[in-house]
């Protein structure tokens, strides 16, 4: 798997390469066309959202006759690797789930299609969306590339049993604080979880840091690349501080703020403290299969792996918002996917009248109903929460950010990909003890440099 | 195994006079042991796959270093077969799309049948033109191929997959089989060594009977080297019906997809996400069945090529 996966991620780096030139030799939009008819490819990852979305297909063919919907599901491992293939050899999908991270690569080489103009036509009214949602999808050249399909955020997941038994109550879960000094009652929390071989937990004496059998805090490794969104964004935020010098496609990077090399100075101090594991015991897992094993009491995730979450057997989970930070509030990111149009669709008219429908109340309510994600359609989002509710998981510690106006947007920027190489290289540098928190400062002149060097 | 372990150890102690030369010394029972320990440490991983594609993917994680399967079901093998339902799958952790394992058998079987057929064909006529035919600039084409043996096959895909753009033959059987269907240095480099051994004598003896190099190779090298094409078919099988990552490039759409491609739809779903680990270790076990029957069918046979080319 190891030697696949670094196969892949060569081959997709010369892919990269390889697109604008052959982009360069047929101009997308030459080659695509305006027909409404026919059969319109649509690719997404989430195998746990296909079902609703097949539904949706099978009522949108039912509308319109004249168009067919293949879904193709390609799991995320694979998703972005075959896709770009897919766009070299000319048969990328019609239609496909755009990542906000990934879309300013496809934008910049002319190769998904500007909403613009046919949204001032036939709509949708972009007010019904979740505030913020539609804002992810407007480029840095100022078109807009996909219409939004769900949002999530960042919370934290924890083993219910296990907090009880610490004697640590939901009400003090809901009302975590933090800053990077002492960590907060986060990190009391974080060492109360925490117990060692000998049944010693984190914060009473005689505790062993270096023979543990549950720690407080789960990682995955790489753990966060650029953007830590899950795993370290949520505190650097309540400092004031932010990926970019704007929300969204920022040209300069501020991994050299004391801010941000203090907070993960203290994510770091947790591995030494033993209430996080060490790189080699966490590279290679799962957080949900760490969580399972009963080798990590809690985890900071995104909101869409909460029905994985919901499904794992033998443990009673639960959820809680992000801390509070020393400023007085909570903070997470949020994200929203799309739903993109490929430039050299040849019928690209149906193509946009299936978007249209993905976007609509009609399709959303029924992706609310399937319980996985929330959709961006506000409209629809409480009928999601309750649907995702009735799996066992309360999402409210999720969505509440949204509503308080404490979430902020995924940084999205031009040369991604080589942003998060060159910062997940750093940051594993720097979990595995090798490199000081100060190392970021040459790692952020790198990034900075990919926007001065054209 | 446990059995077999206990007759290699208990061997000295029933140790009776009169044995010959084959009898169990002290150093035949060491050699014994030892290939058993290793013999039990080859098969663990197969086992471990097993164990794993028997447990149910939603509790597997709860007893990790369990010997036995966990939560047992035959649910993986269900849904690699599609004989589970949707919300059958998604139970034990599965993913939601569905799996066409029959076609992606299909294809398996007709891809690594097509490329062996080819290599072992047109290997054998290039390596029969190397060991016996006499023409200007021979050894030094040789040379060549045998270096293009040297070029790590990354290197080729690039190019290649640019040409089966340019060609149109991205997702279609052609694209996936023609790189490697005229002949791989190796099979030339291999089946001219066998050639090489054949004695000239017959060959003058057919040519004599007026056989020309056509005849001859037919009628007189092909069956006379029945153990080694054999052998190298079977090689090649297994390396064409492995091969990952060209089929990955050129071959993804459903309905060319091989099964180690199409093993990808057990692993994450999304960021983060939990891989379907029954289910991926049921799928692999089941694909690398075919293989292992051929393997069943014609070790005898290669070990015997093997041997006999040794002899002489």
């Amino acid at each position: 798997m190891k030697r696949t996966r670094r196969l892949t991620v060569i081959a997709t780096a010369v892919l990269v390469a390889l697109v604008p030139a052959c982009a360069a030799e047929r101009p997308p939009t030459e080659s695509g066309g305006w027909d409404d008819t026919g059969e319109v490819t649509y690719w997404m990852w989430d195998a746990n959202q296909l079902p609703a979305y097949q539904r949706c297909a099978t009522d949108f063919e039912a509308r319109n006759p004249d168009i067919d919907i293949a879904i193709e599901q390609v799991g995320w491992d694979y998703y972005w690797g075959r896709m770009l293939t897919s766009f070299v050899a000319n048969s990328a999908p019609d239609v496909f789930v755009n990542h906000t991270s990934k879309y300013g690569d496809y934008t910049s080489r002319g190769l998904i299609e500007p909403l613009d103009e046919l949204i001032a036509r036939d709509g949708p009214d972009l007010s019904q969306f979740v505030e913020g949602t539609g804002d992810l999808w407007v480029g840095d050249d100022g078109k807009r590339y996909g219409l939004p399909k769900d949002f999530d955020a960042v919370g934290i997941f924890y083993n219910a049993t296990m907090a009880r038994d610490a004697g640590i109550t939901p009400e003090q879960m809901q009302n975590l604080t933090w800053n990077p000094q002492d960590g907060g009652t986060y990190e009391d929390v974080l060492a109360r979880l925490t117990v060692d071989a000998n049944g010693v937990r984190g914060d009473e004496p005689g505790f062993d840091p270096r023979n543990v059998a549950t720690y407080g805090l789960g990682i995955a490794y790489p753990p966060g690349g650029g953007s830590g969104q899950t795993q370290w964004s949520f505190l650097t935020a309540t400092l004031g501080w932010g990926h970019t010098d704007r929300p969204l496609w920022g040209t300069r990077f501020n991994y050299d703020d004391p801010r941000f090399q203090e907070t993960i100075a203290w994510w770091r101090s947790l591995v030494e403290k033993g209430y996080m594991p060490p790189l080699e015991q966490a590279v290679g897992n799962e957080l949900s299969q760490l969580l399972q094993a009963g080798r990590v009491a809690l985890v900071t995730e995104g909101s869409w792996n909460i029905s994985t979450f919901a499904k794992l057997g033998g443990i009673e989970m639960a959820t809680a918002p992000t801390p509070i930070g020393p400023q007085g509030f909570r903070s997470a990111m949020t994200n929203s996917l799309a739903d993109s149009i490929a430039a050299g669709s040849p019928n690209k008219g149906a193509a946009w009248k299936w978007v249209r429908y993905l976007a609509s109340p009609e399709c959303q309510s029924v992706v609310a109903e399937g319980g996985v994600v929330v959709p961006a359609i506000a409209s629809v989002v409480s009928t999601a929460e309750a649907a995702i509710g009735a799996h066992g998981l309360d999402i409210t510690p999720f969505t509440r950010q949204l509503r308080e106006g404490t979430a902020f947007p995924y940084p999205a920027a031009q040369h991604a990909a080589d942003i998060d190489s060159i910062m997940e290289t750093a940051m594993e540098r720097v979990m595995a003890g090798s490199a000081d928190v100060s190392s970021f400062t040459a790692a952020n002149e790198e990034v900075n440099a990919l926007f001065t060097q054209g | 195994m446990v059995t077999v372990d206990a007759d290699v150890t208990a061997a000295p102690t029933s140790r009776t006079p009169g044995r010959e030369a084959g009898g169990p010394t002290p150093g035949r029972v060491l050699a014994w042991a030892c290939l058993v320990v290793i013999i039990l440490i080859t098969l663990f991983p197969f086992y471990w796959m097993l164990r794993t594609a028997l447990s149910n993917g939603t509790t597997l994680a709860t007893a990790g270093s369990s010997w036995l399967p966990v939560d047992f079901t035959w649910g993986a093998f269900r849904r690699v077969l599609g004989l589970a339902t949707l919300e059958e799958a998604q139970a034990e952790g599965g993913t939601g799309s569905a799996v066409d394992f029959w076609v992606y058998l299909r294809n398996s079987v007709l891809v690594a049948g097509l490329i062996t057929a080819g290599q072992v064909f047109f290997g054998a006529l290039a390596a029969y033109a190397f060991a016996r035919m006499r023409w200007p600039g021979r050894d030094l084409v040789f040379f060549v191929l045998l270096t293009a043996l040297m070029v790590p096959p990354i290197f080729t895909q690039l190019p290649n997959f640019l040409l089966m753009r340019d060609l149109g033959l991205v997702n279609t059987y052609a694209g996936l089989v023609l790189p490697f269907f005229f002949m791989t240095p190796f099979a030339v480099f291999f089946l001219r060594q066998f050639f090489l051994g054949i004695s000239r004598e017959i060959e003058e003896a057919a040519r004599l009977d007026g056989a020309g190099h056509v005849r001859t190779f037919f009628r007189i090298i092909v069956p006379m080297s029945w153990g080694p094409i054999t052998t190298l078919a079977l090689l090649q099988y297994v390396q064409a019906w492995n091969e990952y990552f060209w089929p990955l490039l050129v071959g993804s759409e459903r309905s060319v997809r091989t099964l180690t491609v199409a093993l990808g739809v057990f692993r994450a779903q999304t960021p983060q996400g939990n891989p379907d680990w029954p289910g991926l270790m049921a799928a692999t076990l089941i694909a690398a069945l075919p293989v292992l029957l051929l393997f069943i069918a014609f070790g005898r046979k290669i070990v015997d090529s093997i041997g006999f080319s040794g002899i002489k």
